[in-house]
């Protein structure tokens, strides 16, 4: 006989797995969550289904192999992360792209983020429950992937630059393509907006959803625009321009609600600004050669670099150790979407389940950047 | 009193859910049919970029029919997969090389491109074709004769 | 690598701050980065994010076997009011651990065991030191540089696939 009273309301935690195989964890995230009703208490995220190897891949490729493998980490922004690799491997042996090659870079890398915040905005939507959204945003994103089709003959892992600048000039349609995208676009944008911001339900799964503070930010190494929607000013492209970026006027959208509302805003508005950056390039573009003088044998002079850029999800590094050879000794990546998943440990704790999938929704993660 | 009246406002927006129904609006103005982008493949075939990056092919020069490759191995040794092998014989008579055998493992492929830029003569291209699809592995590793000829894919009539 | 000294305000702070540690202060392409004993190591970084290094941009290592003490750790820092970057390095042997930087920057959680992971290098200290990215049964750490990736390959392949791989 037990002298405990038998407490048949007691109330004991439970433990949930959620994905990897789960639709709105965007791609093979397993969370376990520990749950107090339907309150998280705790979270662990569980990575590492995607890992390919990157970086040991790339101590096993020239500096002009590796190019294409950089692609596949963040496949939504192949063009940004090939523009990190190239400019890091082109600071580590000195060599400028010409101007022209620059202006591209910068047509092709704005497009492509508003290609990847369109993902997002369509698939984060789709996860509330707006699903009509991801197919407007598909619809636009496959005029963005039209055009880089055209540009180098691949429309996701485009491997459109080389160290040293491009391999492919422009197609003679660009600018008309690009000047019809610009227009269609800034309408469609508008149309999102009275699609979704001030839709009611939105609202409410959104605001104060997720909160990260300006100092958790940058203690968990936060960054793009869940760090500029927690109100810090802070955009590489303005910080440290790099490729030229100090040409063109645009704005750095900055909130202070530093919720997933607040980011839904900010990365609304970069979409804006991009196409802003487009259009400035639009009739601009210089002439004159597409790639710097680099020799055919690639072999950087020892030393290290550490090179980083604003790619849609936020900063991406690439830190080289060149030892003289023609591979690189250690090549490593900061992906900005691993950074940003760590967060998720401290935004998910105390909400509840169903907010647990906004959470995931705003950081804007693409596991095979998570992963590598 | 401005303000108040701004809130009253908001107020009956919320109520009549107008913010709710303005997004409606947007989604039945699709309703038009002009607004298609589906593709209706594969009975519309897309029509892909010239510059598109897909099914491998040796080109032939179409004045002798022999091989445009001179066998230099540019394209194996650019190939960050290592997915080429180039056989090839020394010729006795001219000194050149002759190509005998060419393997090209498309299961490994990422279409980059870097061998094409690498191949000094054009020989190797990256076409638009694209339905290079397979029930095997083995059914992958094209050779010499099917690199040459390019795929067939199966064309479906209604 | 031929590198260059690093001469402004900040190096001559850190090097009146720290005497009784070796220091040494350098740059490349513009870059700096000091190296220090692990002893220094967390208290330099800790200094620097009193100067405004509030940020922890990365963490990572480089394997250098030939060494004799093997694996170099390296910090990088931001300063959003300086808008500039400095590394910190340290070095580590093989099997020794490393002093954790978690009770500085909640980043470096998951950036320590992504070293632990692929590089065998332990910290003292860290809350939660376990795999990230590879399966918690994998034998060994890959980016090591004896692990060999087309030995791995080829392993993988003939286990696996019952062919030779192209490799
Ligand atoms: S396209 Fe790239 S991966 Fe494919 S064979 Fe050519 S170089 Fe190799
Ligand atoms: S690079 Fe061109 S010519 Fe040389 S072996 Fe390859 S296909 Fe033939």
């Amino acid at each position: 006989m037990s002298t405990q009273p038998v407490n048949y309301l007691e109330t004991s935690e439970l433990v949930l797995n959620m994905g990897p195989q789960h639709p709105s964890t965007h791609g093979v995230l397993r969370l376990v969550l520990k749950l107090d009703g339907e309150r998280v208490k705790a979270v662990e995220c569980i990575i590492g289904y995607l890992h390919r190897g990157v970086e040991k891949i790339g101590e096993n490729r020239t500096y002009t192999q590796f190019a294409p493998y950089v692609d596949r980490m963040d496949y939504v922004s192949a063009v940004a992360n090939g523009l990190g690799y190239c400019l890091a491997v082109e600071k580590l042996i000195g060599v400028e792209a010409p101007a022209r090659a620059q202006m591209v870079r910068v047509a092709l890398a704005e497009l492509n983020r508003i290609s990847s915040h369109l993902l997002w905005l369509g698939t984060h939507a789709l996860d509330i429950g707006a699903m009509t959204a991801l197919f407007y945003c598909m619809r636009e994103r496959e005029e963005v992937l039209k055009i880089f089709e055209n540009y180098c003959g691949a429309r996701l892992t485009t491997h459109a630059f080389r160290i040293g600048g491009l391999q492919y000039d422009l197609h003679d349609t660009f600018e008309a393509e690009a000047r019809a995208f610009c227009d269609m676009f800034e309408k469609r944008i508008d149309e999102y907006e009275q699609l979704l911001t001030k839709n009611p339900i939105w609202v409410e799964r959104l605001r104060g959803v997720g909160v990260l503070t300006a100092e958790e930010c940058k203690s968990f190494a936060v960054s793009g625009p869940m760090i500029r929607a927690a109100g810090v000013n802070w955009d590489l492209r303005r910080a440290q321009p790099y490729s030229g970026y100090e040409q063109f006027e645009f704005d750095v959208p900055v909130m202070h609600g530093a919720d997933s509302y607040d980011r839904y805003l900010v990365r609304v508005e970069e979409m804006r600004q991009s196409v802003r950056i487009i259009r400035q390039t639009l009739g601009r573009i210089p002439g004159g050669a597409i790639l710097a003088k680099v020799p055919k044998v690639l072999k950087p002079p020892a030393g290290e670099v550490y090179v980083s850029t604003e790619a849609p999800k936020g900063e991406l590094g690439y830190y080289i150790v060149s030892d003289g050879s023609q591979h690189p000794y250690r090549l490593r990546v900061r992906p900005p979407s691993f950074m940003n998943l760590a967060s998720l440990e401290k935004m998910a704790v105390g909400a509840l389940v169903a907010d647990v999938v906004a959470i995931i929704g705003t950081i804007d993660i693409v596991l095979g950047e998570v992963d590598r | 009193m401005e303000m108040a009246a701004n809130s009253m406002l908001n107020t009956l927006k919320r109520w009549l859910l107008l913010d709710l129904l303005d997004g409606l609006w947007v989604t039945f103005k699709m309703q038009g049919t002009g607004n298609i982008a589906t593709e209706q493949y594969p009975s519309d075939r897309p029509k892909v970029a010239e510059r598109y990056r897909g099914a491998p092919r040796l080109n032939i020069n179409p004045e002798n029919n022999e091989t445009l490759c001179i066998g230099c191995d540019l394209c194996a040794k650019a190939c960050p997969e290592n997915l080429i092998v180039v056989g090839t014989v020394r010729n006795k008579e001219t000194r050149r090389l002759d190509l005998t055998t060419f393997t090209y493992d498309l299961s490994r492929c990422m279409f980059c491109g870097l061998c094409e830029d690498a191949c000094p003569v054009d020989a190797l291209e990256l076409t638009q074709d694209f339905e290079m699809a397979s029930y095997t592995r083995e059914g992958l590793i094209w050779d010499r004769q099917m690199l040459e000829e390019g795929p067939r894919p199966t064309q479906y009539t209604r | 690598m031929a590198t260059d000294p690093w001469e402004d305000e900040l190096a001559s702070q850190l090097r009146s701050s720290f005497t009784d540690v070796s220091l040494k202060l350098e740059s490349f392409h513009g870059q700096p980065f000091a190296t220090l004993e692990p002893g220094g190591y967390v208290k330099a970084v800790e200094f620097l994010k009193a100067q405004g290094f509030d940020y922890l941009v990365d963490l990572t290592a480089v394997d250098h076997p030939k060494d004799p003490v093997r694996f170099e750790i390296v910090a990088i820092l931001y300063s959003f009011a300086a808008n500039r970057r400095v590394r910190v390095h340290t070095r580590v042997g093989d099997g020794e651990a490393a002093p954790t930087l978690t009770g500085l920057y909640a980043a470096a959680n998951w950036l320590e065991r992504e070293i632990w992971d692929m590089f065998g290098v332990a910290f003292a200290g860290h809350p939660n030191l376990k795999r990230i990215l590879m399966p918690e049964d994998w034998q060994g750490h890959p980016l090591r540089k004896e692990r060999s990736i087309v030995a791995m390959d080829q392993e993988w392949v003939r286990a696996n696939l019952d062919i030779e791989s192209g490799q």
